[in-house]
């Protein structure tokens, strides 16, 4: 379970998250959506503990993300391009990732053959580094990167911008599969209304970094979230 | 008006640019090294200029110095491969806009000439011009030898600005045409072939004959226009940028770091950072620089009894390349600090790692200039107490003082002259980092216990080697407190 406690974060006066209180289940589907500037990012970057927050704190598992590493075992996260090492070919970098996360022989071929199909033939043995991928092509590289370790939490800003259409299909795919086993906390945020309430059970909408919703996805939920956001 | 806005943009370009928004203090530091680099050349200018002629007497002054120009436009080439940038990607974000194709690249063409390239080295011909040739031919004649001087610089320029397009870059052609100049050189010296002579032949008949002067401007002119022509139909993005190579390295995927496990991965990943980045690739490169610089001081016996310095030249020798790797030990990662941030590596190795790297490298240069030996045993002796100094505490003191730079660092662009992403305390940091062993030497040599200061600093060395654990503890902790600064500053693009 994750859950933020009183979570501020100010920055030149502006309060730009303010999160009395969310508890985020063990093996919940958790959907974030806001406007550009809502606090989004801002809240995720919390959970991985990359920002200091003015006041409250980040619980995961029982400990506090800041005063403990032990969340990174379990916990896989792609934001933005930072996340992943872009000298790097992206077979380099899944093997580097490999032995960080102490994984076999065998369980990197496994994750090579889990994701051919997710990268269309566009990624491995390309003898390209990471910075020279299309975009799309580097976003497919930090997502998988991101469930390599077998993650039992995952945390994924805007996964589906810049996909191809196909891949953001087999994205879902991946996704649901994840979300039927219910061993995964899965934390996504996303602009497209569709997506996420395609994947999620729950969503949070977010204003000026303070919760304005908070749903459990129904049929008529993608309707309910575009009234609100037609403004 | 397009001129205009090009050299608006330009002006904005340049005062917007991270430098010179980030520190004052840094920029008036900055301001200062360059003012004193331009003082020293013209003063260096000035009195060559002035005593040209007490150097040869035997000579003709004017016939001699035209002598080393070709040699002097030769170097000045190869060296403009090596260091010079061209500007060529500046036209990109003008390219979907409706102005007209020659004026992006006669644009791009005069923003070449705004290189320092082409004005330092005037520091000593203006001189030369005044102070020799004008007493003996008269100051027109000195005037049209400058200015023909000068366009052969601009033609340089030029011609550069071509090469570079057409070789891609190509370091091992620029090696080996260094190379092949300096053998030049040596028969030149041998009176083997002599290159010098037609040199001076050439600029001493433009002396006589000042129409000469038209062939320089039509050299200029026709290098422009090679360059206008060529630029005009490859006005594509893709096809402009200069020297990218494509080819994957694998030099650096070593197998047997692999089987050390997480440390060893590691390392491994900070060997290709150097390997396959620009700047980090310009600083390997000037690794002799940083190994030959005793040569300068120590053959000269003047210097023998000055020991404080071989303090300093052993501090340089032995922790110059180290320093320059663990000043910057993060802002190399800035591009992805946060993938080490949330991923599951123990920050305690992480810090072995460094200071292993670090090791490696300051071993690597104590050992290979050994060979110092030969001007003197204790010159080994004073290079060896800098070597545990540096290692067992600058190398500590400098990732402690790391953990302060928050400037984001582009590694795609050569280390000349490159302050990007250099923060106050990079700079601050040296003072200490050579001071403090000096300082504590001179106390002990003036006491007249040169050995016992000698002493000290390898004791404090050793001291640190063996409490490393407990230092790297102290370390990784500075880092956590200091990581939130460090992630937001790097995040800043």
């Amino acid at each position: 379970m994750i859950e933020l406690k009183n979570i501020t974060k100010v920055y030149n006066g502006v309060t730009v998250l303010n999160v009395p209180e969310l508890k985020i289940k063990k093996g919940e589907s958790f959907g974030l959506v806001g406007n550009n500037g809502a606090g989004k990012t801002t809240m995720f970057r919390c959970l991985l503990d990359l920002i200091r927050t003015n006041s409250g704190e980040v619980i995961s598992e029982n400990v506090n993300v800041a005063k403990s590493a032990a969340w990174k075992s379990y916990t896989g996260s792609y934001l933005d391009e930072g996340f992943v090492i872009d000298f790097l070919t992206p077979d380099e970098y899944f093997q580097f990732l490999a032995n960080i996360n102490g994984l076999s022989k065998g369980d990197l071929d496994d994750f090579h053959a889990y994701f051919k199909e997710f990268f269309s033939g566009e990624i491995l043995g390309k003898k390209k580094y990471i910075r020279d991928l299309s975009s799309g092509n580097q976003k497919k590289v930090g997502i998988a990167a991101a469930l390599m370790g077998k993650p039992s939490v995952l945390i994924l800003d805007e996964p589906f911008n810049s996909l191809d259409p196909t891949t953001q299909i087999r994205l879902k795919n991946i996704l649901k599969t994840l979300q039927k086993d219910k061993d995964v906390t899965m934390l996504i945020s996303s602009h497209d209304l569709n997506h996420v309430t395609e994947v999620c059970e729950r969503i949070v909408v977010l204003h000026e970094g303070e919760i304005a919703h908070d749903i459990q996805t129904k049929s008529d939920t993608l309707k309910v979230l575009e009234e609100y956001f037609a403004v | 008006m397009l001129i205009k806005w090009f050299i608006k943009h330009q002006w904005k370009q340049t005062t917007r640019s991270t430098i010179f928004q980030k520190n004052i203090a840094v920029n008036i530091f900055l301001g200062l090294i360059v003012l004193l680099l331009f003082v020293e050349l013209l003063a260096a200018g000035l009195f060559l200029g002035d005593k040209w002629h007490t150097l040869f007497p035997e000579a003709d002054p004017v016939t001699k110095f035209n002598g080393i120009l070709l040699y002097y436009f030769a170097f000045d080439l190869i060296i403009r491969l090596m260091m010079q940038n061209v500007p060529v990607m500046a036209v990109q974000p003008y390219l979907h806009l409706p102005i007209k194709k020659s004026t992006l690249v006669n644009y791009m063409l005069s923003k070449a000439l705004l290189s320092v390239f082409n004005y330092f080295p005037l520091l000593v011909f203006i001189p030369i011009a005044i102070f020799q040739i004008a007493p003996a031919y008269g100051s027109n004649i000195a005037l049209i030898w400058i200015v023909s001087v000068f366009l052969l610089m601009l033609n340089n320029n030029y011609l550069l600005v071509y090469l570079k397009k057409q070789m891609v870059g190509n370091a091992k052609i620029v090696g080996i045409s260094g190379l092949f100049l300096i053998a030049v050189l040596v028969g030149d010296n041998y009176g083997l072939i002599s290159l010098s002579n037609v040199s001076a032949l050439i600029f001493d008949k433009l002396i006589l004959n000042p129409i000469g002067i038209l062939i320089p401007i039509a050299l200029l002119a026709f290098t422009y226009i090679l360059n206008f022509n060529h630029l005009l139909g490859k006005l594509y993005p893709e096809e402009l940028r200069v020297g990218k190579d494509k080819k994957i390295d694998t030099v650096s995927d070593i197998k047997y770091l692999k089987r050390l496990g997480q440390i060893g991965e590691i390392v491994g990943v900070e060997i290709k950072l150097f390997i396959r980045h620009k700047r980090t690739k310009s600083i390997m490169y000037m690794t002799p620089l940083f190994l030959l610089y005793g040569l300068f001081f120590y053959p000269q016996p003047e210097f023998q009894s000055m020991s404080f310095l071989k303090i300093f030249i052993g501090w340089f020798i032995t922790g110059g390349l180290m320093y320059n790797y663990l000043n910057f030990a993060f802002s190399y990662e800035s591009n992805y600090f946060d993938a080490i941030l949330t991923h599951d590596i123990d920050m305690r190795r992480y810090f072995r790692m460094k200071f292993i790297v670090a090791l490696l490298i300051s071993s690597f240069c104590f050992i290979v200039t050994i060979p110092y030996v030969f001007f003197g045993a204790d010159i080994l002796l004073f290079h060896m107490v800098m070597y545990l100094f540096n290692i067992g505490v600058l190398s500590f003191a400098l990732l402690y003082l790391a953990t302060y730079n928050t400037n984001r660092m582009d590694l795609s662009k050569s280390a000349t002259f490159n302050y990007q992403g250099m923060g106050a305390s990079n700079w601050l940091s040296m003072i200490p980092a050579m001071l403090i062993p000096v300082l504590i030497f001179v106390l002990f040599n003036s006491l007249g216990w040169p050995y016992i200061g000698l002493g000290v600093l390898s004791l404090l060395g050793i001291l640190g080697l063996l409490f490393n654990r407990t230092i790297i503890d102290y370390l990784v902790k500075q880092f956590l407190s200091r990581k939130y600064k460090m992630a937001e500053g790097f995040r800043k693009r």
